[in-house]
């Protein structure tokens, strides 16, 4: 077996030296302040993202620079496997269903659209991606599908075929795609959870702890969203809960789900187990709006900690890896937040409160 | 050798004069400003309010530099007469100028998202076709999973129109066949999603589907054409409202630049304004400038104010002088700018501390040289590094790169300087080395009538190298502390005279020993003089500091502890300076390393060539080269820096210093 140094001496230099290219907060804050999006675009140009300007100026088209934006970072994921250890290119290619799991989503979505509501679908279809990630999936046909039946055909040999036959039912009597796509991204976070548990001790411990800390996140995105627009039995709640999750038990998803204020019951949650972020917890939200721009924040900090807390710790593990995953999301996240903002000309402010 | 001389300004003048003044000192763009918030016992006044926000003028400009961007245009640096045509802008009206282009580029890329849509209807269908229905003789469209759906039809040629409006909002091709009479004839690529739909449209405007003629090639050929054709129409389209978009820019490019200008000279301007603190009637302001300008600025502020001011020159160090930090201002000619660019890497030298530029040269060349002696090796080089210099010339950005590509040449020259010491052409020995056959002694082939015989003599050579360069390491150390006034430190300081005195020592002992072929050691005495006694002064450093009450001693009371502290300290303090200084001579050993790994590899690869012929042994040695040179380069390059930062550096260079930056037309 490999010994730390030998797997993750390279990759760690490659990765710490990349980090250092990631768009520091003053150039979010430049990119807020533009007063459209073309110059909002202009302010990257002295950046890795400068290739944007040159296609929004070719075609006009935000979604089409996303698109750019996302074939790179599934290139990105691509080219650190190629440079990794056997041992945690496992992790590497769990990671990537990510991006599958979501275009498959978006295809069904957009067939769910068009099937149920008869919106149009052709705008939506160009930004899908056509090039296979992990498995053969002909996206094209799945969003111009009949039904779930021809979708589950053109899946098989696929995980996603079994989740589809299981949930078109459902999916069809509910007239929402919401338990599918729980079902997608259970089966995407236990398939991380398999790929973490093939590591060594010492990243396993890291690895869990890092995903589990995301899979607390996407928990309570989970429970907003539930809360605040479908209003499930509590019961149901559980049921859609992601299980691995670092810090959430079932004590504190029932308070979070039963209370009233999610806010409150997070800075609990903050205090207790992140009290160097407490500091976050002094501003006030008065309407719901800003309530969940601050729990999102909060999120948000507690990943930063996490992150952070890996890059100042020993270096030969695969948290270096999931780290820069990790921050180079967020930093893509965010470019894509402000991008699309200045697109439906939101105000700077609010944008300035979203990054 | 040190540091550019500075002298800091205490200016008074009256309020109606700063505004000259400050025309005068930005003119001048010789002060580097002490912020008014700085001015300890003049808390009292007030900072100037400029007449526009400067951050107002600083998004502005930016924002125009924005747009000039985006037009292929970067604003040129303010000159003098841009100062004296100094204007305000109307920061309102700008902005809705910006606004109004903003306003029409965003309609021009809303035009161009839509023909974009267009264009990718038309590759969505162009791929369905290429995966499903390639080939439309066999009219395979209908394979179970092709999305697309086929169809020839005639309908009346005055509904045309009604038809190609009706269907633009689907995903479809329509590809006109000709026309019978008044009947024209369509073939129609869909998505089969849609034929619900469709076939309502294609009835409102009395579509007859027309059945498959038997051979459709001709057909074939003309959906793909078709598919080009339009999509090149699109594409030309879309490429003249792109230009439409620059254009736009472009024609406003003259006046945008100079508001650009106007708007830097005003940013610049009030950036100095920022710094000044008021008072009822007069305006005071501070800042350090280098002690050749102080003749000059003397003049040129009294003549702006006409004499009505009051000027104080306070020298660094003085009691008078306002704010921590002297900024420093290298004083090197222009030859010495790539080692300066390497010293200011590592750090900026205190004030009044030496610069170390100077000597680095002579040292990193020589250890590049040692490790890549090679004439032509060398001369590849230094011609890559004139083409890098040709590359990055006059590029205002690229001032590291162009820097580096003057280090390059300097390293190609010192390598066929020493390549003419040792020997080397291309790692062939054409010429008689004026120094040591450095091929002949690793191969094995030395002519034994050089001082250098062996492997041994070339590492003595960088032993002895290190050596000299820790000395002057320390004498350095020695010449900053003593401009610093820390006589405790002269002496107790790790790289002090003491440190000095056990280096010497441990230098001397060892090269007895080696004299003596490892079987003698010096006298008791000796060794109790040359390290024992200086060993034991050292013991001195920390009831120093605790008498000092220095930061580590500051609150702590004497005691048991304090004692065992002491004696731990000295001991940590001994072992530092034993392996350290140690481990710093013996590590220049890989000068010779790699000047050793070097010459192996160019015999490796004539061993190489010896075992193929002709051309190929050609192509071995261009192929062996092109790796020495980029790979061996590059090492030598990083090694020789690393000794220069981590063993001659670390002796007395701190690098806290500030650079000195003054606010001029030239600022970026």
């Amino acid at each position: 077996m490999a010994g730390t140094l030998s797997k993750y001496s390279f990759i760690n230099a490659k990765l710490r030296a990349r980090i250092s290219k990631i768009l520091p907060d003053k150039v979010f804050s430049q990119l807020a302040k533009a007063p459209a999006l073309d110059e909002a675009i202009a302010v990257l140009r002295e950046t890795p993202f400068a290739s944007l300007e040159g296609i929004y100026s070719e075609t006009g088209d935000i979604k089409q620079a996303e698109l750019e934006i996302l074939k790179n970072e599934i290139d990105l994921y691509r080219n650190i496997r190629e440079h990794l250890h056997k041992d945690s290119v496992g992790l590497v290619d769990a990671l990537l269903h990510q991006f599958e799991i979501d275009n498959l989503k978006n295809a069904i979505r957009i067939f769910f659209a068009w099937k149920n509501e008869k919106q149009s679908i052709d705008t939506s279809l160009h930004y899908l991606l056509y090039d296979r990630i992990i498995n053969d999936i002909p996206i094209d046909i799945i969003a111009n599908a009949d039904n779930f039946d021809e979708i589950a055909g053109v899946c098989e040999g696929t995980p996603y075929c079994q989740i589809i036959k299981k949930y078109s039912h459902t999916v069809e009597s509910e007239s929402s795609l919401f338990r599918m796509e729980i079902a997608f991204d259970h089966f995407y976070y236990n398939n991380l959870i398999s790929s973490i548990n093939e590591l060594a001790r010492r990243d396993r411990t890291i690895a869990i702890r890092l995903v589990g800390v995301e899979i607390d996140l996407q928990n309570i995105n989970w429970i907003i969203r539930l809360k605040n627009f479908y209003n499930l039995p509590l019961d149901a709640v559980l049921a859609t809960i992601v299980p691995g999750g670092f810090n959430l038990d079932r004590n504190v998803i029932d308070e979070l789900y039963k209370t009233q204020n999610v806010a409150f019951i997070l800075k609990g949650f903050v205090n207790s187990k992140y009290p160097e972020l407490s500091a976050l917890l002094s501003s006030q939200a008065p309407d719901s709006t800003s309530r969940l721009v601050l729990i999102r924040r909060m999120l948000q900090e507690i990943i930063k900690y996490e992150v952070q807390r890996i890059l100042s710790g020993y270096p030969f593990t695969v948290g270096i890896i999931l780290a820069y995953f990790i921050l180079k999301r967020d930093e893509l996240t965010k470019i894509r937040m402000i991008l699309n903002a200045k697109q439906y000309g939101i105000s700077r402010e609010r944008v300035e409160g979203m990054i | 050798m040190f540091t550019t001389e500075m002298i800091q300004l205490f200016a008074v003048v009256l309020g109606k004069d700063s505004q000259r003044v400050t025309e005068a000192l930005l003119h001048e763009g010789c002060m580097q400003f002490v912020r008014s918030t700085e001015l300890e016992g003049l808390k009292d006044l007030s900072a100037v309010e400029p007449e526009v926000s400067l951050a107002k003028i600083s998004d502005l400009r930016k924002r125009i530099e924005g747009f000039l961007h985006t037009a292929g245009f970067i604003p040129s640096t303010p000159e003098e007469i841009d100062l004296n045509n100094r204007v305000s802008v109307d920061i309102a009206k700008e902005n809705n100028r910006l606004d109004e282009i903003a306003a029409e580029r965003t309609s021009i890329r809303e035009r161009q998202r839509t023909i974009q849509q267009e264009i990718l209807k038309l590759e969505d269908i162009r791929r369905q076709i290429e995966f499903y229905g390639t080939n439309l003789s066999d009219v395979k469209l209908g394979a179970k999973h092709s999305l697309i759906s086929l169809q020839i039809g005639t309908f009346p040629a005055s509904n045309a129109k009604q038809l190609e409006n009706a269907l633009r909002d689907f995903l479809l091709l329509t590809i006109p066949l000709g026309n019978e009479g008044d009947m024209a004839h369509y073939l129609l690529i869909s998505m089969k999603r849609d034929n619900q739909e469709i076939q309502k449209i294609l009835t409102s405007v009395g579509w007859t589907q027309i059945e498959f003629p038997d051979n459709l090639q001709p057909v074939n050929k003309n959906v793909f054409s078709e598919l080009s054709a339009k999509r090149k129409s699109f594409s030309d389209e879309q490429k003249k409202l792109e230009s439409k978009a620059d254009s736009l820019v472009k024609k406003e490019a003259t006046q945008l630049e100079e508001t650009w200008v106007n708007l830097r000279v005003n940013e610049l301007f009030y950036k100095i304004q920022e710094s000044f603190a008021s008072s009822w009637r007069t305006v005071i302001f501070t800042g350090w400038l280098p002690l050749s300008k102080k003749e000059r600025l003397t003049s040129e502020i009294t003549k702006a104010c006409g004499g009505r001011c009051y000027l104080e020159w306070n020298e660094a160090g003085s009691k008078d002088v306002f704010g921590n930090e002297v900024p420093v201002q290298f004083n090197n000619p222009k030859m010495f700018a790539p080692f300066q660019m390497l010293v200011s890497n590592f750090g900026i030298p205190k004030y009044g501390t030496i610069d170390p530029t100077p000597f680095v040269m002579p040292l990193y060349l020589a250890m590049f040289g040692l490790m890549f002696a090679d004439v032509g090796q060398g001369l590849v080089l230094a011609g890559l590094g004139v083409l890098g210099m040709f590359l990055f010339k006059k590029k205002e950005r690229k001032e590291g790169m162009y820097h580096l590509s003057w280090l390059i040449v300097w390293c190609g020259i010192s390598s066929v300087l020493f390549g003419v010491l040792l020997g080397s052409f291309f790692g062939m020995s054409l010429f008689r080395p004026l120094w040591f056959d450095f091929h002949g002694i690793v191969s094995g082939h030395s002519q034994n009538d050089s001082m250098i015989n062996d492997i041994y003599d070339i590492l003595l050579i960088t032993v002895y190298f290190g050596i000299s360069v820790i000395a002057l390491g320390l004498i350095f150390n020695w010449i900053n502390i003593i401009r610093t006034s820390q006589w405790a430190e002269l002496f107790l300081d790790k790289g002090g005279v003491i440190g000095g005195w056990i280096y010497a020592g441990g230098v001397y002992i060892a090269s007895y020993v080696i004299s003596h072929e490892y079987k003698g050691l010096p006298s008791g005495t000796i060794l109790f003089l040359l390290v024992g006694l200086p060993s034991l002064l050292l013991f001195i450093k920390e009831p120093y500091h605790f008498l000092k009450r220095s930061d580590a001693y500051s609150d702590s009371k004497f005691g048991t502890v304090t004692i065992l502290n002491f004696l731990m300290q000295w001991i940590v303090g001994l072992l530092e300076i034993f392996t350290g200084y140690v481990s710093n001579t013996l590590s220049f050993m890989r000068v010779a390393g790699f000047g050793i790994a070097h010459v192996c590899l160019m015999i490796s690869f004539f061993t190489l060539a010896k075992m193929t012929s002709g051309i190929f042994s050609v192509i071995v040695l261009v192929l062996g080269n092109i790796l020495v040179i980029s790979l061996e380069g590059l090492t030598a390059g990083i090694q020789a820096l690393r000794l220069s930062y981590y063993e001659f550096f670390t002796k007395f260079f701190h690098g806290t210093g500030k650079l000195y930056t003054p606010i001029s037309l030239n600022s970026r």
